[in-house]
C-alpha cells in the first residue's frame, strides 16, 4: 500500500516538479519506520505493556517496553500481545511485527499529504522515528495492545483512529507549523499525472483488503466478510462523492480526482469498523463519510481554522474526520452477531465473550460514548504529540522548509533529479557525447 | 507589418499576456522552449553519473502586427518581462512580407 501505493498517488497529485521529492519521502519514510519498529516501536505499541502506575490505571497501560527485537525467540516465538486476550496467536511473533509494522509505517506516509512541496528533506527523517515513537506507539498500545482505552470498551477494527483520525490531525498540525506551499504552487496546484493517481488509488484499495481481512488476526467468516465490507464501503464511498459532485457542486461535473476521494472516505471510515458491521451497515459507512466529507472538503475548508492552513492534499478531510466518522459509526451500526470471540460455550459466545454491538442494535449509546471520548483523545494527544515532534526537529535542524531556491527549483534544487529528465537537453559531464564521432 | 518575437522566463507568460492585451493586441502565440543565454545552467544526478542541463525552459511569444503598434507592444512586452536578474530573454521584432487570414481571405494589414 505504502509503496508504491501512496508513492505513486501522492506523486500523481502533486506539480510535477515535486514528484521526486514526494516518491523520496515515501520510500525513506517507509524505511525509517521498519527500522523504529525493529529496534524499539514494535516493543513499545504491541510488546508488554509497562507499569508505571496502579492495575488498571492509565499509567499502567500506555506504552509498552522499548525493547527490541534482536533474538531468535523475539522473532521466531509464539506471538504474545495485549491485542489478543481470547484465543491465543498461532503465529511467530515476524508474522505480528510484520503486519503491525504496515500499519504505523503507512501512518506518517498518510499525514506526508499536508506537508508536500515545503517539507525539508532532512527534517522528514527525524519526523518519522520520532513521531512513531512518540505518538503512533502511545496510541496504538493504548488501543490495540490491550491498554488503558481498551479496557474502558474502546475499540477500533484496523485503524480508525490509531492510523486515519490521527495522521489526519498530525498533518493539519504539521502544516500549520511548516508554514504553507508557496503561493505560486498553491495558486497553480495542476496534478502532474492522473493516470499515476489511479493507479495508487488502485492498489490502495487493493492494499486495503490485506489491511482490514488481516486486523482480525484470524483466517475466518469474520476476516472475509471484514474484506468484503470494506470492498462495499468504498464503492458506496465512491460513488457517493461522484454524485455529490454531479449534482452539488458549482460545476456540476463528476470527476475523476472526485471520485479517488470518495474511494478513500469509504476506505478511511470502514477500517474503523470493517469487522463489526453487516454489509448494509458497511454501505451506510461508505455513504456517510464521503457525503459528510465532501462537505467539509467543500465547505468546511472554507472557514477557519481550515482556511488558514496550507494542508497540500487535504489529509484532515479524507483521512482525520472520515477516520473520525467512521470510530464514531462503531457505536451506531456495529452489529453484535458480526465479531464473536470467546472461550466457552458452543459458539464461542459464553460469559466472557467479546463483540462489538451499535446503538441501532442494543440501544445503549455506552459503545458511542466510549468510542467519543477516545476520538477526544487520539486529536488531543495527537495535536500536541505532532508540535513537540515538529518543535523538537525545527531546532535540531535549523527550520523544517527548504530554502526559497530549492521551493523555487523543486525536484532539481533539492535532489539533482527530476522525474521525466529529457535526454535531448542534458549531456554528462566529462566526456560530452557530442565528442563522441559515432555518437547519431 | 512586423513579427514581434520574445523570449521569457515561463513564470512571466500570465503577465506578459495580460498586458499585451491591454495595448490591443488581439492575438498571440506561445510555445515552449529551451536555450542557453548568460544564465548558467544545472546539474542533475541520474545512478552517480553527472548530467549537465546548460538549456533552461523559456517561452516563445510570437505576435504579428502593425508598424504603428510595435513599439507599443514591445514596451509592454519588456516592462511585464522584467524581472532584473539573469535569464529575462529578449524581444525582437523582424519585418513581416505578407499577412493572410485563412478564414476571411483577407491580405495585409487588414489581416493583422
Amino acid at each position: 500500500m505504502s509503496i508504491p501505493g501512496l508513492a505513486v498517488f501522492y506523486a500523481g497529485l502533486v506539480r510535477n516538479k515535486w514528484i521526486v521529492n514526494t516518491m523520496l519521502m515515501v520510500f525513506t519514510g517507509f524505511s525509517v519506520t521498519l527500522v523504529v519498529w525493529m529496534l524499539w516501536g514494535y516493543n513499545m505499541a504491541f510488546g508488554q505493556l509497562s507499569h508505571f502506575g496502579p492495575t488498571g490505571s492509565f499509567w499502567s497501560g500506555f506504552i509498552g517496553h522499548a525493547t527490541p527485537l534482536a533474538t531468535a525467540s523475539s522473532e521466531q516465538g509464539q506471538t504474545v500481545s495485549g491485542a489478543n486476550t481470547l484465543i491465543p496467536f498461532h503465529f511467530p511473533t515476524a508474522t505480528f511485527a510484520y503486519f503491525q509494522f504496515t500499519f504505523a509505517a503507512i501512518t506518517p506516509l498518510i499525514f506526508l499529504g499536508g506537508l508536500v512541496g515545503r517539507l525539508k528533506f532532512k527534517a522528514w527523517l527525524l519526523i518519522v522515528p520520532l513521531w512513531i515513537t512518540v505518538v503512533y506507539c502511545v496510541n496504538a498500545a493504548l488501543i490495540w495492545n490491550g491498554g488503558f482505552l481498551a479496557q474502558k470498551g474502546v475499540v477500533d477494527y484496523a485503524g480508525g483512529f490509531v492510523i486515519e483520525l490521527s495522521a489526519g490531525v498530525a498533518g493539519f498540525v504539521g502544516a500549520a507549523i511548516v508554514g504553507p506551499r508557496r503561493w505560486q504552487d498553491r495558486e497553480n496546484a495542476f496534478p502532474s499525472n492522473l493516470m499515476m493517481t489511479a493507479v495508487g488509488a488502485g492498489i490502495l484499495w487493493l492494499g486495503w483488503n490485506g489491511f482490514n481481512g488481516g486486523a482480525v488476526f484470524y483466517a475466518g467468516t469474520n476476516a472475509a466478510s471484514a474484506i468484503l465490507n470494506t470492498n462495499v464501503s468504498s464503492a458506496v464511498g465512491l460513488l457517493t462523492w461522484v454524485l455529490m459532485d454531479m449534482y452539488f457542486s458549482r460545476q456540476k461535473k463528476a470527476t475523476f480526482l472526485g471520485a479517488t476521494n470518495g474511494m478513500l472516505c469509504g476506505l478511511v471510515a470502514v477500517t474503523a469498523i470493517a469487522g463489526f458491521v453487516n454489509g448494509i451497515g458497511a454501505m451506510v459507512v461508505g455513504f456517510v463519510s464521503s457525503a459528510l466529507v465532501w462537505c467539509s472538503w467543500n465547505y468546511l475548508s472554507r472557514i477557519r481554522p481550515f482556511s488558514q492552513v496550507d494542508d497540500a492534499l487535504g489529509v484532515i478531510h479524507t483521512h482525520g474526520f472520515a477516520g473520525l466518522i467512521g470510530g464514531l459509526l462503531i457505536g451506531l451500526v456495529s452489529d453484535p452477531k458480526m465479531a464473536v470471540y470467546g472461550t466457552t460455550g458452543p459458539k464461542f459466545n459464553g460469559p466472557g465473550s467479546f463483540s462489538v454491538g451499535g446503538w441501532f442494535y442494543t440501544h445503549s449509546f455506552h459503545q458511542l460514548w466510549e468510542q467519543f471520548l477516545a476520538a477526544l483523545w487520539v486529536a488531543a494527544f495527537t495535536a500536541v504529540g505532532t508540535a513537540f515532534v515538529f518543535y523538537l526537529v525545527k531546532f535540531l535542524v535549523g527550520g523544517l522548509r527548504e530554502s526559497d531556491e530549492n521551493l523555487a527549483l523543486g525536484d532539481i534544487g533539492i535532489h539533482d533529479e527530476e522525474a521525466f529528465p529529457d535526454p535531448t537537453f542534458g549531456e554528462p559531464v566529462g566526456t560530452p557525447s557530442h565528442l563522441h564521432s559515432d555518437n547519431v | 507589418m512586423k513579427l514581434v518575437t520574445a523570449i521569457v522566463k515561463p513564470f512571466k507568460l500570465d503577465e506578459v499576456k495580460v498586458a499585451v492585451k491591454e495595448v490591443g493586441v488581439s492575438g498571440m502565440t506561445v510555445s515552449q522552449v529551451r536555450g542557453f543565454g548568460r544564465t548558467g545552467g544545472h546539474i542533475e544526478i541520474y545512478r552517480g553519473k553527472e548530467y549537465e542541463f546548460d538549456f533552461v525552459d523559456k517561452i516563445q511569444i510570437d505576435i504579428v502586427c502593425t508598424d504603428e503598434s510595435v513599439d507599443v507592444i514591445v514596451d509592454a512586452i519588456v516592462n511585464a518581462a522584467r524581472t532584473d536578474i539573469h535569464g529575462d530573454g529578449k524581444v525582437w521584432v523582424t519585418d513581416v512580407s505578407h499577412v493572410v487570414r485563412i478564414r476571411t481571405d483577407e491580405h495585409g494589414p487588414e489581416a493583422v
